[in-house]
């Protein structure tokens, strides 16, 4: 079983590494990054699936250097085994668009030329650009069957099918039971949960975390990176000048304006007027 | 400029288009087709008119979203008229099962045009053949008899909703429409923009006005700004239709008018059995979630637990035991977050519980926000709460702004002070149990 999970950086959003400026814009500079939370569950879902049906896990990403950080905590932290980092300057600036045309050039070079891929993982929504679009637009760009909004799943290798979970919201939300044949691609939801039943897989589990953690150790020596070139991708049609979007302007939330009038609370001074306000709905003495 | 073909193609004649396409190009030093261009279906110079909205539905009705989007494009298609003389159309498009009458129905909630594809395969959502089905309708292809209303080569514009089926279907489409798009929009408009983006106008240092441009804003950067995206022609490369995803609940639909004339169209089209090799074999109404409306009190935890996230979750349940009817919300920050709680409290760290915009709209009595900075996304989601008590050590929080009560400390020591007080049914902490106090550990 051979899968690739996408990953990329964000801005780290913590409190204390977020930056802004005096405007109110987010100074990206200044502020770290790390690998989008999403993604964790695409990662996971990529280990799960090794676990239960061994394999080969490659981590891919788009974008700066500093990006092979983010790899490196994806072996770190779920195992992959080695890491592709598509990389250059013609690739800055991209819209979804253009992003996806690079990964699924990515992705096909890979398969030709590496190994051939049964499943690719994606994580939704980034924590900075939160479009959601990239995984469908890559997979457009495979026409590879997908599955998005994955909670849970597992492969029937000897089928070459996928089963999966997924969540559908509407009016009404809903999980539905999906079959896909492999090769296909996957995006998991938020919500999704990975299991690992039995002893074995535990014990699995275990084994995996100390190999890796050398593997970890000498990143440098598993990371393969590939620019425009590597990857037959004409400058006119990635990067800026491939997308399609652009964005006008960012401004800073706007103040809103004041409708009620704090009373500012000092707890030194016993809180009573706020008390006052939240006793009556206390629970019952007892319960 | 010569306008290239548009038609989708099979992946040779794909190819054939490479040729074409290098033969306009000038030499940049590669000897054979590059892998992008077999995924460009580029007009230049073309026409385009009306928006289109995607109508998505469920169990054979159209979801509110689609009302909604339908209101909005009414509106924006009649201030184009207003600004521009030129009438154009509200084009909605559906598919699915026995879906006639939704087609009437969305001619009711403001389209001139209603555009459907019916096929019982189509029950429920699937990507490639709604996909393949969207860009065909859009393009205008099909037969003489269901394409002779219009005479343009793709939409202006074109609106999804922002829902797990929607967001997916318009990332595909507009890709295959090769044009961008905007995902998870509060707010549209129809207005020029002066443009100075080299790569738009063709030349640096050159300002060019573009008319009837979709301006498309959407909550970014985890809440923390607004970005307005638009999606503009290049010189060589027009990108139509531009395209948007909605929030669901951003805007109001009309009234329904069940006696307004419009005309509907049934698409016709060969589906192979190759785009249905995703099957869903079952599907159940989810288990309700979490439903945080309808309760007196609500304690909402932000990024303010950021130096320990487990403590801080802890914290603010114990507070909701002390309630008789309380429960527990989250800001988007705390979502996107990369805190790592412990198992026992990572449950309430999920979006489900979100308060904001892209959340939960809640109304309690009252409403607790701890370590909330106050985004104004999040405003959204708690501003018709009856009183609003905020805790933070920062005093230009933007929270105070909409609160009645601002408790300046931290939520670490002002969350169990208040949890310990309301369960021994103080209404008051003497001063004096305040010097002798200590953190506790609880």
């Amino acid at each position: 079983m051979r899968s690739i999970v996408l990953t990329k950086g964000v801005p780290d959003f913590s409190e204390g590494a977020v930056s802004f400026d005096e405007d109110g814009h987010l100074e990206r500079g200044k502020t770290p990054t790390v690998m989008n939370p999403n993604d964790e569950f695409a990662l996971q879902a990529a280990l799960q699936t090794k676990i239960r049906h061994g394999g080969h896990v490659t981590g891919m990403s788009m974008g700066p250097p500093g990006y092979a950080d983010v790899l490196q905590d994806a072996m770190a932290s779920v195992y992959t085994d080695d890491s592709y980092l598509l990389s250059d300057r013609e690739l800055a600036a991209s819209d979804t668009w253009a992003t996806a045309i690079t990964l699924s050039a990515g992705l096909e070079k890979y398969d030709e030329e590496v190994a051939d891929v049964d499943i690719v993982f994606a994580g939704f929504k980034t924590a900075d650009g939160e479009t959601g679009q990239t995984g469908p637009q890559t997979c457009w760009a495979l026409d590879w069957p997908i599955v998005t909004h994955v909670i849970a799943l597992d492969i029937d290798p000897d089928e070459r099918i996928l089963r999966a979970k997924r969540l559908v919201e509407g009016d009404v939300d809903e999980v539905e039971t999906v079959e896909a044949p492999l090769p296909c691609f996957v995006v998991t939801d938020p919500e999704f949960e990975p299991t690992y039943r039995t002893a074995s897989h535990r014990l699995t589990h275990k084994e995996l975390r100390a190999k890796t953690e050398e593997r970890a150790a000498e990143h440098d020596d598993h990371l393969t990176t590939w620019d425009h070139t590597d990857l037959n991708l004409d400058p006119d049609y990635i990067g800026l000048d491939g997308s399609p979007t652009i964005v006008s302007s960012v401004d800073p939330i706007p103040k809103a304006s004041s409708d009620r009038e704090a009373t500012m609370i000092d707890p030194e001074d016993g809180m009573g007027d706020v008390l006052e306000e939240i006793q009556p709905y206390a629970a019952e003495a007892g319960e | 400029m010569t306008t290239n073909d548009d038609s989708e193609t099979d992946p040779d004649e794909a190819e054939s288009d490479d040729g074409e396409m290098n033969e306009t190009e000038p030499d940049d030093g590669l000897s054979h087709p590059t892998r992008d261009k077999k995924h460009v279906r580029a007009l230049t110079d073309g026409d385009y008119a009306d928006m289109w909205v995607f109508c998505e539905t469920q169990g054979g009705e159209l979801l509110e979203v689609s009302k909604e989007m339908l209101g909005k494009a009414r509106e924006l298609m009649d201030g184009f008229e207003d600004d521009y003389g030129d009438e154009e159309d509200v084009v909605a498009f559906l598919m699915g099962d026995d879906c006639e009458g939704l087609a009437e129905e969305c001619i009711a909630y403001g389209a001139d045009v209603a555009v459907y594809h019916d096929d019982e395969r189509l029950e429920r959502f699937l990507h490639k053949p709604y996909t393949e089905i969207a860009a065909h309708i859009a393009r205008g292809e099909g037969t003489v008899e269901s394409t002779d209303w219009r005479e343009y080569d793709k939409p202006r514009y074109i609106l999804f909703p922002a829902t797990n089926n929607g967001r997916d279907l318009s990332a595909k489409v507009q890709a295959e429409l090769d044009s961008g798009l905007a995902s998870d929009c509060s707010d549209l408009f129809i207005e020029e923009n002066e443009v100075s983006n080299p790569v738009k106008t063709g030349e640096p240092g050159v300002k060019k006005t573009v008319e009837k441009v979709l301006h498309m804003k959407r909550p970014d950067f985890s809440g923390f700004e607004y970005s307005t995206i638009l999606c503009l022609d290049n010189p060589d490369r027009d990108f139509h239709p531009q395209g948007a995803s909605v929030i669901p609940g951003s805007f109001e639909p009309l009234e329904p008018d069940y006696d307004r004339e419009g005309l509907v169209v049934e698409h016709e089209m060969d589906l192979p059995d190759d785009w249905f090799r995703v099957e869903i074999s079952d599907y159940d109404r989810l288990e309700a979630g979490i439903d945080l409306t309808g309760h007196d009190v609500i304690v909402c935890l932000g990024r303010g637990i950021a130096d320990d996230p487990t403590a801080g979750m802890e914290l603010g349940l114990d507070l909701v035991d002390a309630f008789e009817d309380a429960e527990l919300g989250i800001t988007r920050g705390i979502v996107t977050s990369s805190y790592q709680f412990e198992g026992h409290v990572e449950a309430y760290s999920k979006e489900e519980r979100q308060i904001g915009e892209t959340g939960q709209v809640v109304a309690p009595d009252i409403y607790i926000a701890a370590g909330v900075s106050g985004a104004v996304q999040h405003k959204v989601g708690m501003d018709e709460s009856d009183t609003v008590v905020a805790i933070n050590t920062d005093t230009d929080a933007r929270i105070r702004d909409f609160s009645d009560y601002f408790i300046e400390g931290d939520l670490f020591e002002v969350l169990p002070r208040l949890t310990t007080a309301v369960e021994a049914g103080e209404t008051s902490l003497e001063a004096e149990a305040v010097a002798d106090g200590g953190e506790d550990d609880d």
